[in-house]
């Protein structure tokens, strides 16, 4: 008798495990989604970026665009490239919901999705220390502030991190993910 | 069946179809001993690694928090002295480092466990978020300072931001190689998670 139970219960906790690896799989194609709506949402609220202040002289004209510092340009590439990549890694994560039990191609995703991470990260870390410097300055270098000056333009490109670091943190919580469902038994 | 008074003996001659068994039980123990070999090999690789990681971070942070440089010439009243502190990016850059080589050491242990035994599953999923976590942290710090060591050489003319290496030299060249060393350090970690992903694949 108590045999019997004890095998319902494996049975049970095998038809469990597919469910639970299905679940884990779809929470990640949403969080996939919600990345994607947070990098391409920086992109392009740092390319669309710009401020002309409202007087000029005869020969210059004071104006403001985000190509005008190379770090918030790699900042755009990188959160397109990360979008690029998220978009084109959907239809792996519907596979991932339809076959529950792949393996490889998430050892494949984790690493991918690392990478991309790194790449975000770096793109989001390197505008920051510029949009931190553009605000405060710094005295020993003799590197003014300029938002004083620029005071939407240093608003707008502060917004536009915000949107980077929520997909970090994101694609942070797939690898999570990835690494849970990897370690699940078959 | 031979019946002998009380006594019952049974006869199993040795027939072809045990000798089968024996061979099938001999073939499945051995790819079970290579597959162990393997995760054995792929936890050695993940402890060299993360002894490489270990030394980048480590010289990252040595290199940032010794970049130190004072010119040859002075006023009356100021000198012209150049150290890491002067830039908040450099000191958070200090302090990420110091962490991702304290997570790395204290690592060590966990990862000799996992040579040990090859198919604690569960310890390698806690080092593939921690290894997550930190490769974020240490990716960040080195992209800020990166940014930072970039305005000092070139400078940018839109903002008025002049380049300083033209006169502190060696002390561009040591945050320079200190950034470098924290790339490294990031690009080992990737690995690391590459390295635990493949593990925890192979461990059932």
């Amino acid at each position: 008798m108590k045999a019997v139970t004890g095998e319902s219960s494996e049975l049970k906790s095998s038809k469990l495990k597919p469910w639970v690896n299905r679940g884990l799989s779809i929470f990640d194609f949403i969080l996939r989604l919600a990345a994607i709506v947070g990098a391409l949402g920086s992109a392009i609220a740092m390319g669309t970026t710009t401020q002309t202040l409202p007087f000029a002289t005869q020969f210059i004209q004071f104006r403001a665009e985000y190509n005008d510092l190379p770090m918030f340009t790699f900042f755009v590439v990188a959160c397109a490239i990360v979008s690029g990549y998220l978009v084109l890694s959907l239809p792996l994560s519907i596979f991932h919901i339809l076959r529950s039990r792949a393996r490889a191609t998430r050892v494949v995703l984790v690493f991918l999705d690392a990478g991309m991470m790194a790449l975000l990260t770096s793109g989001a870390s390197a505008a920051a220390a510029i949009v931190y410097l553009a605000h405060k300055g710094n005295g020993k270098t003799n590197w003014l502030a300029i938002c004083q000056q620029f005071n939407s333009f240093c608003e707008r490109t502060s917004g536009s991190l915000i949107g980077s670091f929520v997909a970090i943190v994101l694609l942070m919580i797939m690898i999570f993910l990835s690494g849970a469902a990897l370690s699940r038994r078959r | 069946m031979k019946n002998s008074g009380d006594s019952t003996v049974i006869d199993v001659p040795p027939t072809a179809g045990s000798s089968s068994k024996k061979k099938a039980v001999v073939s499945t123990a051995a790819p079970q001993q290579a597959s162990g070999g393997v995760k054995r090999g792929l936890s050695i690789f993940d402890f060299v690694i993360r002894l490489g990681a270990l030394g980048a971070a480590l010289g990252a942070a040595a290199a940032m928090g010794t970049s130190d440089e004072t010119l040859p010439f002075f006023t009356q009243f100021f000198q012209f002295e150049a150290s890491y502190d002067d830039l908040p990016t450099f000191q958070f850059f200090l302090i990420a480092m110091g962490i991702v080589a304290g997570y790395l050491a204290l690592s060590l242990p966990f990862s000799i466990v996992c040579i040990v035994r090859p198919g604690a599953v569960g310890l390698r999923l806690l080092l593939l978020i921690l290894d997550t976590v930190v490769l974020t942290l240490a990716t960040s710090a080195a992209a800020a300072a990166a940014a930072i060591v970039y305005l000092a050489h070139d400078g940018n003319s839109s903002t008025n931001w002049l380049a300083i290496c033209d006169q502190f030299e060696d002390f561009c060249q040591n945050i320079s190689g200190a950034v470098i060393g924290a790339f490294i350090a990031a690009l080992l970690m990737m690995f690391l998670i590459l390295l635990s992903a493949f593990a925890i694949r192979n461990t059932h």
